[in-house]
């Protein structure tokens, strides 16, 4: 029994913390979360992983190839689960090994094809981009369009399913969240060197194109473990959209990490409270995912008047 | 066979309309492509989902049985939501000094996010309206009907004069920019048009085409034609052509495609099948164009090599330091017409004493532009498979026909005054 169902908005909050502070104190074993709070906590790794890789793309200007990402990582599903589960049927395991063949098929491609096409034939870097990852993932549909026989592959490929997630997703989650934050935190000083003054890195013997690789290859990894759970669109919000958030009141890479992860948490338990709401009182069930981007889009509109003050506060 | 689909009272329409759509796409696309902003379109089609999912519900209101009443209001629906998110892009730019590629992603995600939103609320309630709301995200072309052909004919038209009329602004602004500012053209007025003219060809495409792949059909048949010519007129010609192209095969491949895997009740949304097709003609462009392929470069670029590696064994051979040469030297040095017998013919002797005057002259030439002579025998060695006879002229007449080079070696002499 969910001790969430038939709880209205404000009632949410309290028992969300109420049930969290058990957690912490170990009088609550994680067999028995909610459904409601593998959401909430899947959402918010999700989004920390997110926000330390798009925090970077967007400093670093990259953000059209997040875009491109968001695209290819079907494809590079689709392959690797060719690769790996040739014959099984049934639902799509995620498991380890093809997460990371498919996080490595989607970067690989993606960054190769673009670079062999804007460099090798000569074609402006928008287009090559464009051209890319739309043809990517025309072939990304095909292939599941003719695998799954089915036709109507609509809203879970962009949407993703986040009532079906269960705590092997939250484990996922956590590892992708996990390796991200590793790689970010500890290469922390090469990142602000990379993205703040290129040349001085070059300089000091860093090799800027092989942190472009890595970047990329983080950002698929989220792509992937975000493409069941919450779809590619919430990933792309989560991954340009915290990150610019942050970006409206604090200059200091690592204040944008921290806000990025703070607004994060909020809209995972926002939209999650929000979706429950609408359950109980009008029977409606709507997309936790398309809730998380409207929150996303609140805030970046809230952030707007209050920059001002905001500014003064944290980034002295 | 492949008449069949102009003729044929049902595949009629799916096939003409999908290529209506392509056109102007296509051509608007080309615009886009020569302001390097390629990628607007992707944030602006995207935009228009919610207007799509609104309007749906809107028309089925208002308009419960009228088909042509349903097809306008989707049309204006999406188109606002679109102009919305230009709006809020161009803001962001502007005022809030967002970089540009930032602010289409996030307008993109926000605006894509909304629509998704909207359409989960229809999907168990509403399910024929979310069904409806569905053809927009991949495409469909197989349930159009002729009204629809009238319908995206008319836009289509629009967008074909707009340009017609536009066109010599056009040619102006994007190859002159600097005389366009100066002759007092008013630049942002065309801008908007042509932002108005994507927005058109957007809400026109996405019926075929899907929003999601929308932005294909404006980059792909730009970047294909763009690789074959250079004139405005011609790029754009072409483009159309080949999107018009990419659009019938789409089409016809998404109805063949289920009949050879033997499962005929498949429909392959159309989409990314024109996608697909545009896609290929566009790398088959980028590789074998003449002049700018990949290929045709790559070929150009082993010729050269393979010309220079030749005439470097003949200057040695003629010199005398040369190693013994191996059979395929021997036969390529043949085969030009260098050699007979194991020694150099007239022609080769000739043709040695030529590169070497080019490389002797061209060292003189860079002493005489003020190099320091010990500098300039790695730029002769590169230069002296370059010269043209032409340039050769131009430069003894410019160091009057000079006899040694800087290292005090003779430059021999050329036939002729």
């Amino acid at each position: 029994m969910n001790p969430y169902s038939g709880k209205a908005f404000l009632d949410f909050f309290p028992l969300f913390f109420h049930r969290l502070f058990a957690l912490l104190t170990g009088r609550l074993s994680y067999h028995k979360l909610a459904s409601d709070e593998v959401q909430v906590y899947v959402l918010t790794l999700i989004a920390l992983a997110a926000v330390l890789v798009g925090t970077l793309l967007v400093v670093k200007k990259m953000t059209m190839l997040a875009n491109a990402l968001s695209h290819t990582v079907l494809l590079g599903i689709v392959l690797a689960y060719l690769v790996l589960h040739a014959g099984a049927k049934g639902p799509l395991p995620i498991s380890f090994p093809l997460l990371v063949l498919a996080a490595l098929i989607t970067g690989g491609l993606t960054t190769f094809l673009t670079q062999g096409i804007h460099q090798g034939m000569k074609l402006q870097e928008d287009a090559s981009i464009g051209l890319v990852f739309s043809t990517l993932f025309a072939l990304g549909i095909v292939l599941v369009t003719l695998y799954t026989r089915n036709a109507h592959i609509g809203l879970e490929v962009v949407m993703g399913n986040a009532d079906a997630l269960h705590l092997d997703d939250l484990k996922t989650a956590l590892k992708v969240t996990l390796f991200t934050a590793f790689f970010v935190l500890i290469l922390f000083k090469e990142w602000r060197l990379i993205c703040f003054d290129p040349p001085l890195a070059k300089a000091l013997g860093f090799r800027p194109q092989l942190f472009n690789y890595l970047l990329m290859l983080l950002a698929s990894c989220v792509a992937i473990s975000a493409f069941r759970a919450v779809g590619v669109i919430l990933f792309l919000a989560f991954l340009v959209g915290l990150p610019l958030t942050a970006r409206m009141f604090s200059y200091r890479l690592s204040t944008l990490l921290l806000w990025g992860g703070v607004l994060g948490f909020c809209t995972s338990l926002l939209a999650v409270a929000t979706s429950r709401h609408f359950l109980t009182a009008f029977q409606m069930p709507l997309s936790t995912s398309g809730l998380c981007v409207c929150y996303i889009g609140l805030f970046f509109l809230l952030s707007l008047p209050c920059r001002p003050l905001l500014l003064k506060r944290f980034s002295p | 066979m492949l008449l069949e689909f102009f003729t044929d009272p049902i595949l009629r329409a799916p096939t003409i309309g999908s290529m209506l759509m392509c056109l102007s796409s296509a051509l608007i696309g080309c615009l886009v492509f020569l302001q390097r902003r390629s990628l607007v379109g992707e944030a602006l089609s995207h935009a228009a989902y919610p207007g799509i999912v609104a309007s749906v519900v809107l028309a089925a209101l208002l308009f419960p049985m009228w088909e042509g009443g349903f097809a306008v209001t989707l049309l204006v629906g999406a188109a606002c939501t679109s102009l919305l998110g230009l709006f809020v892009i161009s803001w962001m730019e502007k005022k809030l000094k967002i970089y540009p590629d930032s602010a289409l992603c996030f307008v993109l995600s926000l605006f894509f996010g909304v629509g998704v939103l909207l359409a989960s609320r229809l999907q168990f309630t509403h399910t024929l309206w979310f069904r409806k709301v569905q053809i927009y995200l991949f495409g469909q072309a197989a349930t159009m009907v002729d009204a629809h052909i009238f319908l995206y004919g008319i836009l289509s038209l629009v967008v074909l004069v707009s340009l017609l009329l536009l066109y010599h602004f056009l040619k102006t602004l994007y190859f002159d920019p600097t005389f366009a500012t100066c002759s007092g053209m008013p630049i942002k007025r065309i801008e908007g048009c042509v932002t108005l003219l994507l927005v058109l060809a957007i809400i026109v495409g996405m019926r075929s085409v899907g929003v999601v792949l929308m932005s294909a059909m404006l980059i792909a048949p730009a970047a294909a034609a763009r690789q074959w010519t250079k004139s405005l007129a011609t790029f754009l010609l072409l483009a159309a052509l080949l999107g018009m192209t990419a659009a019938f095969f789409g089409t016809a491949l998404s109805l063949w495609i289920p009949g050879w895997t033997h499962a005929p009740s498949l429909a392959l949304p159309t989409g990314p099948m024109i996608v697909l097709t545009a896609a290929a003609i566009s790398f088959l462009s980028l590789l074998f164009a003449p002049k700018q392929g990949m290929v045709t470069r790559l070929i150009r670029l082993g010729r050269f090599r393979l010309r220079r590696r030749q005439e470097n064994i003949l200057k040695s051979l003629y010199k005398g330091k040369c190693e013994p040469l191996s059979a395929t030297e021997t036969w390529m040095l043949e085969r030009k017409g260098w050699m007979a017998k194991g020694s150099l013919t007239r022609e080769g002797r000739r043709e040695a004493e030529k590169l070497i005057r080019l490389h002797r002259l061209w060292e003189v030439y860079l002493v005489h532009m003020g190099q320091a002579k010990e500098r300039v025998h790695h730029s002769a060695e590169e230069m002296e498979h370059l010269l043209t006879s032409d340039m050769e002229k131009e430069l003894q007449k410019l160091l009057d026909h000079p006899r040694v080079d800087p290292h005090s070696q003779p430059i021999p002499k050329g036939e002729g005054p």
